[in-house]
């Protein structure tokens, strides 16, 4: 066994256990560990090591996470120099799931690929926090999910994480409700909304906040459901800004309505393809006092996410946008420190909630940008480009 | 038939006074006003500096010789020529005339000539407004949302110092496409439009448009520049243009620099120019403000994380420098930078490489900066105006196209108007 073999399998048990007992994780110890992980990547990836010690640093000597210098996300696109550019430390051939960025223009070449060489950590992270911010109450559950299933999309990471959630969930009578072409079965959903009924089971909806709009546009007259107690809904992709038109606020009511469930069990899940952790609104737990404006996203305990300005990459004030910039230990294989290209702005834990520390607001990609003149853009150089 | 005119700010005579007025006198009287933003000394130019700079968020050291620029393009030399260019006896404008064929030729202003201008580059939407006028065409005016200050002061110039021109224009004051009822109207009314601006703006005049009424669109634009081995061999003025060039509209124009290739084998490798061309921008006076910078700071990570793969990559600058040039010793294609003082430098051996990667853009393509000697560079010239570019200039003179010059492939008179001939004398 290579030295760094060695490193990555103790990193991978600390962050295991981290993730175990998620409650207990202490900041510390968290620090402790993503200056480990990110030493180990730095060793482990040359061209991350590279990229540290480009700005002068040694590795090895940096002390704290965010001293590392973040990977952006456009990284993952393969369309860069050499074959292997996105981040993966390990053997390509021996990645457990490829994941693909849902980009509709520029090409293949300009979509993201996350190659995740442990599925294992993943699924971990994945169902550990899940659990707070999806089914807190534990108990019977049925999924349902506007999604293809995995099977059909492999490369999709939000199918591969609902298939993951209704292995380790449902009741059984749980299902996909849409085919390897996105495309909706709105009859089979509409009974599986009155099976649910019927059956006294709970729902557990996952959907895009864009099938979500397709199906109240599509379902016509028909009858509301009257869904069991306890029913929700995690929606994601779809929040920063607008969904087609459709302003948050009144597709959360058309939701609300159509399901017969209140506001505050639609959850938003914010997640990417280069990250393996989630973060979701906690608003099963702590309700949704504020309303929509003062919801916020939290974090596990193995992730932590810094807002920061885009000038210099430093922290900004309270109450000012900056670029989301986040640490998440289940990257252990791939880029563990990334920086994103979506605007957030830091919002405090209200008391008594039983996950302190800041969460964040979504506020969408540079907003207020100047307009560009008559040079040509990048948005439509790519689409130019002819991508689908 | 009269057609009643959407806007009453315009006289409902006005083709007729204009028409009345005859070309050369419309030229005097618009060479006229265009001289007073030329003056230092007048209340229009030193307006003109002090409201500028904040609304294009650019600084007065730009916005000077961008105004002495735009306002060349408006002298009575330059009005001449660009009449001479585009009619071959511009009195055709007031009367038939013989034309080349021998046959007598009219040229027929529109009645009524609406234009949308878009973005934030200043001098379009004026420079606009007088091709109309030079015409001999009334002309509603919509200015783009940065750049609304020249328009006006333009407008005003004509009150105070070309009276005869009153009432034959004016500037339309709701946003592209918020019009409601009055824009809808002031369409109806066009028998010639001409929108600056992306697919997005060009397609909401388009539905609203007659499907009759002819429609002139100046899209976005992408433009670079080359350097051949000769462009290397002398001194550092080739660079020192090259980094004005990028400067002048901090990349915003459809005229700026996106991308220069540098030939391998000359005096300073294409990495040698490229961090040299750096050095340049480092001295230059930096923007008044800094924009787009989550893209610039997206494009400087991304580039440095490439440059950690690929060692021969470099990257010159950063966003907190505010000008940043990355270095890349092969491009296959021609994509564009972030806004500000960004610029992408590759190296070439074969001219090919170049023409490979510029090819797909061609509906893009507009200006292209050539620095070199000789027959090499005309036959690059060729090359490059068969692949799509439809100028070929110096980066001097890059970021200024001369009062003269075929907007994108087309005589910008020309495209106003139609013709009439008479047969039979």
């Amino acid at each position: 066994m290579t030295e760094l073999t060695s490193r990555r399998l103790a990193l991978r048990d600390r962050i295991l256990g981290l993730m175990e007992a998620s409650e207990a994780a202490d900041e510390p110890t968290v620090r402790a560990l993503a200056r480990d992980v990110l030493r180990y990547q730095a060793a482990a990836n040359p061209a991350y090591g590279r990229l540290v010690r480009a700005r002068g640093a040694d590795p090895e000597t940096l002390n704290d996470w965010w001293d590392f210098p973040p990977i952006p996300v456009r990284g993952f696109r393969e369309g860069g120099p050499g074959p292997g550019r996105s981040p993966l430390i390990g053997d390509p051939a021996q990645a457990e799931a490829v994941f693909l960025t849902s980009g509709t223009t520029g090409g293949p070449e300009a979509r993201g690929v996350h190659r995740v060489r442990d599925l294992s950590l993943y699924h971990a992270s994945l169902l550990a926090w899940a659990r707070h911010g999806l089914h807190p109450s534990g108990g019977s559950v049925r999924l349902l999910a506007l999604l293809p299933p995995p099977e059909q999309r492999p490369e999709s990471s939000l199918s591969h994480m609902a298939g993951v959630l209704m292995a380790a969930w449902d009741d059984g009578a749980g299902g996909f409700f849409m085919d390897g072409q996105w495309m909706l079965a709105l009859e089979a959903f509409e009974d599986a909304l009155l099976g649910a009924q019927r059956d006294g089971i709970p729902v557990l909806l996952l959907t895009t906040a864009f099938a979500l709009v397709h199906w109240l546009d599509h379902r016509g007259a028909r009858a509301q459901p009257t869904l069991p107690a306890g029913s929700r809904v995690m929606e994601t992709g779809g929040f920063k800004g607008r969904v087609r038109e459709v302003p948050r606020d009144e597709l959360y009511a058309r939701t609300s309505g159509a399901l017969g469930i209140p506001r505050q069990a639609i959850v938003n899940e914010y997640g990417m393809t280069e990250m393996l952790s989630q973060f979701y609104e906690p608003v099963l737990m702590e309700g949704d006092p504020g309303g929509l404006e003062a919801r916020r996203l939290v974090a596990p305990p193995w992730v932590r996410t810094r807002i920061l300005d885009p000038l210099d990459l430093t922290p900004v004030p309270a109450d000012t946008p900056g670029l989301l910039a986040h640490l998440d230990l289940a990257n252990l294989d791939s880029a563990a420190y990334l920086l994103t290209e979506d605007l957030g702005m830091a919002v405090p834990a209200p008391a008594g909630s039983p996950f302190p520390g800041d969460g964040f607001r979504l506020l969408g990609r540079n907003p207020g940008s100047t307009p560009r003149g008559c040079s040509l853009s990048l948005e439509a150089w790519l689409e130019a480009r002819g991508g689908g | 038939m009269m057609r009643r005119h959407a806007d009453p700010s315009l006289v409902p005579e006005a083709p007729e006074r204009l028409q009345a007025l005859g070309v050369q006198r419309r030229l005097e009287l618009l060479s006229m006003v265009g001289d007073r933003f030329l003056s230092l000394s007048d209340p229009l130019r030193q307006e003109a500096e002090v409201r500028i700079p904040e609304e294009a968020r650019l600084p007065l050291s730009a916005i000077r010789p961008l105004l002495d620029r735009v306002a060349q393009g408006w002298t009575r030399g330059s009005l001449e020529t660009l009449l001479a260019q585009d009619f071959p006896d511009p009195a055709m404008l007031d009367r038939f005339c013989p034309g080349p064929s021998g046959r007598l030729e009219r040229v027929i202003p529109p009645r009524l000539l609406v234009q949308y201008a878009s973005g934030n580059v200043p001098g379009t939407g004026a420079t606009a407004l007088i091709r109309g006028l030079l015409v001999g065409a009334p002309t509603l005016l919509k200015p783009g949302s940065g750049d609304r200050v020249l328009p006006e002061l333009l407008v005003r110039g004509l009150h105070e110092t070309a009276p005869g021109l009153a009432g034959t224009c004016a500037l339309l004051p709701w946003r592209g496409g918020q019009g409601g009822e009055e824009e809808r109207a002031c369409l109806k009314a066009a028998d010639m439009v001409v929108v600056y601006g992306g697919e997005e703006a060009a397609q909401a005049v388009r539905e609203r448009l007659s499907p009759l009424t002819p429609l002139r669109v100046y899209g976005p634009r992408i433009s670079g520049g080359i350097v051949l081995r000769g462009g290397l061999a002398d001194d550092d003025q080739v660079l020192e243009h090259a980094a004005d060039a990028i400067v002048a509209y901090e990349q915003r124009g459809c005229v700026s620099p996106q991308v220069i290739w540098v030939e391998e084998g000359g005096r300073q490798s294409p990495r040698e120019w490229a961090e040299a061309l750096g050095r340049a921008l480092e001295v230059r006076q930096a923007a008044g403000s800094v924009d787009g910078s989550v893209d610039r700071r997206m494009m400087y990570e991304v580039a440095l994380f490439d440059a950690a793969h690929d060692p021969a990559r470099a990257v010159f600058g950063g966003p907190e420098q505010g000008w940043m040039v990355l270095f890349e010793p092969r491009a296959t294609q021609l994509a564009p930078t972030c806004l500000g003082r960004t610029v992408r430098v590759h190296g070439f051996e074969q001219t090919s490489e170049i023409i490979d990667a510029i090819r797909p853009m061609a509906p893009y393509l507009q200006t292209m900066a050539l620095e070199g000697e000789g027959p090499d560079r005309l036959a690059l010239a060729d090359r490059l105006a068969c692949a799509g570019v439809t100028r070929i200039t110096r980066f001097r003179e890059q970021p200024w196209p001369p009062a003269w010059w075929k907007e994108d492939g087309e005589g910008p008179l020309r495209t106003l108007v139609r013709w009439a001939v008479v047969e039979g004398d």
